[in-house]
């Protein structure tokens, strides 16, 4: 890139910061790195600008390179990261308009990360981008000492487990004493209560129960985990029985680490890009109307953010479904299409010409975007009239013989779309599985329950996931599920050799 | 300043992308069975790659069941029943990201990477760690060099001239040098002397040199040592040339598991050697009780009833070798299919023997019996097979589920006995294995 594009640039830039503060958008010091393609679809793959080696980022990197480099689309857009201090990516060779928008675009993150409760959370983690890049450091010395091999059977083994955790993203996994303390204190209380209360409605208590709360106390002082969790990866980590080398733990917690501060970028994938999109498109037209990018750079832009914003036969496309969902938003706050009387209110032709003059359409998106997650904003926006309106259905890929697959559109029903929209943005998809007992049999096997949400598991997955936790905690591990819609319970269990 | 220019790029993603197509590989060679007996594959002609859909591999991780059909969500016109598009099943890649179920990229994959995987599977070198087979053939006798004796006939006279003239100026030179007089002086010297240095000389000291001419004329003047002969060499060149005389038995039922064994295993054959010579040809042999030489479809196709004669394809063999394939220019390579009937075994084996005797590289018998049972090997061996073994006293071994009897020590005779489809790989790993296809 030439220095006067470079510097022209800047200028830009700076006055879209004010521009995105006249709109309100919280704004901080952003590092805006140009730089190659390549390290911009690495950074893709890689999930940090800097992260360790692994064969599943090697995939990525092939994938989008293949798209980017045959195809012509998928050009590296853009990379931003919810830091301390964002950094995000320009590319030298991308046309100075795209340069223009990635900037504009990035405003958009960058409030969304500076408001949205979970993203705040997120980047409440330590210094995760330092982190990685300092990971990649000591994975690659483990690698000279332990053999890649090794080293990338840990890291299969951690990558496998990684997303599980308690399905409230607030909530703090407290270590396993200060969780037995207060199991303990609690059926202590019981005992105690029927020792001091004295009361005419006083049952007199058994010797049963009595003996059963001196049994369930003396289970307490041993039982691993006190109660189940939902953290397989951090029990894993502290209480694997292998017993793990300190460059395991070292390992495992990095992929820990790194899934937890992500894990809130998932959760809000959508609003993210939506709000982004939203916001660059007011930015890019101001500019234009500020006379600061020409009539053929505005046209270039335009043609990038058609391209982005294109309809996806059978995909989601988040940054054109989100886009529409806050001009929704904001349209039927504006015009106070909203609340009793407006969804009580049978007549279309009502309905189409309603408008109060709420003028509540920002208001309501700035909130959207500060405390919703995608499967709150699903469930709340995603009303039959927007679905409609977006055209939205559901496809399925029918096998017929010899191995064609015929894919057609199965489904225009709103309540069955909103179904499935609300299962994918429920815990990214992953079923909801805890340690029930780390000590199972009395052998340090390993007991994981499905915790059932009515499907059922796929069983070759199972296995084969239980195979990469057995390497990590080197002991027999089970499975309890459910199978085919009956109350049938299934085990399945791993002890290290294959079958 | 808020815009920063990068640092440099790490590499780190085609690294590591190398590994994930490593990984790949693995799950191609534990493929492989299906992939070499694929029939869209073996009846292809020309084109040297194949391609082959190949997951992108993931991480096991717990998910939830979904049906054997993939389902999401799209946007855009439509009602349900109405089809978006089609997934071919074979052959035809679809474009990546484009149709749903992305995960699948069609992967190319070249026959030659086929043959090497397989090498790799086999624990053999690769093929770049390999020369092309030549083999060095006289092919009569050229003028080669010049030499400094030989016979009369084979005198060359410009040469010799040459050199005759070069011993004159020589002598002109030293004979000035020596007597330190003209030229013209030392060339009448010389010429009187008859090019002889010794009288020369002394015809100078005599002062009894005629000056009968007034310029020099060179002349050559001959010595033993300056005779120059041509020489005749052996004329020799390098060819890699090898033939496939594919031979089968076509009495008896027609199926088309017999056709497709026969087929798939000729077919990896030959993309085989041609990895290794430069120039691979392959004949058609057809025989029930005589032998013909027939066409690539009618040698798959015709059937005939009656009775079977092996030894009438070996026969005819032995005179294409002789006619067309002579053994120090070609290497050849005779495979002959048959369902291990045969009339006259006696015959059969004596004309084996005079194809290993004109030192064919390798006759490979493979017998083909796709409706036999399994305990063919405890029970009774087919007749022919039966008399290999006694004859030639052949080893026999299994080799994942394949039934193999093989020549010891330098007897190039492999015999193998397909039955299924899940044999193809064996059956060509055993040709592969021992460089049984190198002697």
């Amino acid at each position: 890139m030439k220095q006067q594009d470079i510097d022209r640039l800047i200028t830009l830039e700076q006055r879209m910061k004010e521009i995105a503060q006249e709109y309100g958008l919280m704004t901080t010091e952003i590092d805006f790195e140009i730089t190659t393609a390549q390290r911009v679809l690495e950074g893709m793959s890689y999930g940090f600008p800097i992260n360790f080696s692994h064969w599943t980022f090697g995939r990525d990197y092939e994938k989008y390179r293949t798209i980017y480099e045959h195809t012509g689309s998928g050009i590296p857009y853009e990379q931003v990261w919810n830091f301390e201090r964002p950094k995000a990516f320009l590319v030298e060779t991308n046309p100075f308009a795209l340069n223009v928008l990635v900037i504009a675009h990035v405003y958009g993150h960058i409030d969304f990360f500076l408001a949205n409760r979970y993203l705040c959370h997120g980047r409440s983690f330590s210094d995760i981008a330092k982190e990685a890049r300092n990971a990649s450091k000591r994975f690659q010395d483990y690698e000279e000492r332990y053999g890649a091999k090794e080293v990338e059977a840990i890291i299969d083994a951690g990558m496998s487990i990684k997303w599980h955790r308690n399905s409230d993203p607030f909530f703090e996994e407290p270590d396993e004493e200060t969780v037995r303390e207060e199991l303990i204190r609690i059926e202590r209380a019981k005992l105690e209560r029927f020792d001091n209360i004295e009361s005419k409605f006083k049952k007199l208590e058994t010797p049963e129960e009595i003996a059963q709360i001196e049994r369930r106390l003396e289970k307490l002082s041993t039982k691993t985990p006190p109660e189940p969790t939902y953290d397989i990866l951090k029990y894993i980590i502290n209480k694997s029985p292998k017993p793990l080398k300190p460059w395991m733990v070292d390992v495992l917690t990095v992929i820990r680490n790194q899934a937890r501060s992500l894990a809130p970028n998932m959760k809000t994938k959508g609003l993210d890009e939506g709000w982004a999109t939203y916001w660059h498109v007011r930015i890019m037209r101001r500019l234009f109307e500020e006379g600061l990018i020409t009539p053929e750079e505005h046209g270039i832009f335009n043609n990038f953010h058609a391209g982005v914003t294109r309809e996806s036969r059978a995909g989601f496309n988040w940054y054109r479904i989100f886009l529409s969902l806050f001009e929704d938003i904001k349209e039927r706050w504006d015009r106070g299409r909203f609340g009793r009387d407006y969804e009580e209110e049978q007549s279309a032709q009502k309905r189409k010409h309603w408008d109060t003059g709420a003028g509540l359409g920002d208001k309501k998106i700035f909130e959207v975007r500060s405390f919703y997650s995608d499967r709150m904003a699903v469930e709340e926006f995603f009303t039959d009239d927007f679905i409609r309106q977006e055209e939205l259905y559901i496809w399925a890929g029918l096998s017929g013989n010899n191995g064609e697959i015929t894919y057609m559109i199965t489904e225009d029903d709103p309540s069955e779309i909103r179904k499935m929209l609300k299962e994918n943005f429920t815990h990214y998809g992953i079923p909801l599985i805890r340690v029930e007992n780390g000590n199972h049999n009395g052998q340090n096997h390993l007991m994981l329950r499905h915790i059932d949400n009515g499907y059922e598991l796929d069983s070759r997955y199972a296995i084969a996931t239980l195979e990469k936790i057995h390497k990590i905690w080197g002991k027999k591990v089970f499975l309890i599920t459910r199978a085919n819609d009956k109350n049938e319970t299934l085990t399945y269990d791993y002890d290290g050799k294959s079958k | 300043m808020p815009i920063i220019v990068s640092e440099p790029s790490t590499n780190r993603g085609k690294k590591d992308a190398r590994r994930h197509r490593e990984k790949q590989k693995e799950v191609i060679i534990k493929k492989l069975p299906e992939i070499i007996a694929n029939e869209s594959i073996i009846t292809r002609k020309g084109n040297k790659t194949v391609k082959i859909p190949i997951k992108m591999l993931g991480l096991p991780s717990f998910r939830q069941k979904t049906g054997e059909d993939s389902e999401g969500i799209g946007q855009g016109k439509g009602q349900p029943g109405d089809v978006m598009g089609h997934r071919p099943g074979t052959g035809q890649p679809g474009e990546p990201g484009q149709e749903p179920g992305e995960d699948y990229l069609d992967t190319e994959i070249e026959i030659e990477e086929i043959i090497e995987l397989m090498l790799e599977d086999l624990g053999l070198p690769k093929l770049e760690e390999r020369e092309i087979k030549e083999l060095l053939i006289e092919i009569g006798y050229k003028i080669g060099g010049i030499i400094r004796s030989g016979p009369w006939p084979l005198l060359d006279r410009k040469t010799t001239v040459q050199e005759g003239m070069r011993r004159f100026w020589c002598l002109l030179e030293n004979l000035r040098a020596e007597t330190g007089l003209d030229e013209i002086t030392c060339f009448n010297a010389i010429k009187q002397a008859n090019g002889l240095f010794g009288e020369a000389l002394e015809l100078i000291r005599q002062k009894s040199v005629m000056n009968s001419e007034s310029i020099v004329i060179p002349f050559p003047i001959f010595d033993a040592q300056d005779m120059r002969y041509r020489e005749i060499q052996q004329d020799t060149e390098n060819q890699s040339n090898a033939v496939i005389i594919a031979m089968r038995d076509v009495s008896g039922s027609m199926d088309n598991m017999k056709v497709y064994l026969s087929q798939a295993m000729l077919f990896w054959l030959v993309r085989w050697l041609e990895q290794v010579y430069k120039k691979v040809e392959i004949r058609f042999v057809a025989h029930d009780t005589v032998a013909r030489i027939v066409s690539e479809e009618d040698f798959f196709r015709i059937g005939s009833g009656g009775g079977t004669n092996c030894y009438s394809a070996y026969e005819l063999a032995n005179s294409l070798i002789e006619s067309d394939y002579p053994t120090n220019r070609w290497n050849v390579y005779v495979w002959h299919f048959s369902d291990g009937e045969d009339g006259n075994t006696d015959r059969t084996v004596e004309e084996i023997i005079k194809l290993i005797q004109k030192g064919v590289n390798m006759v490979g018998y493979g017998e083909v019996q796709p409706e036999a049972e399994g305990k063919w090997f405890s029970s009774g061996r087919s007749w022919l097979w039966k008399e290999f073994l006694k004859k030639f006293n052949l080893s026999e071994s299994k080799v994942d589920g394949l039934e193999i009897a093989e020549g010891k020590k330098d007897l190039p005779f492999l015999c193998i006995r397909l039955t299924q489809r899940e044999h193809i790989l064996p059956a060509l790993k055993s040709f592969l294995k021992k460089d049984r296809w190198a002697r």
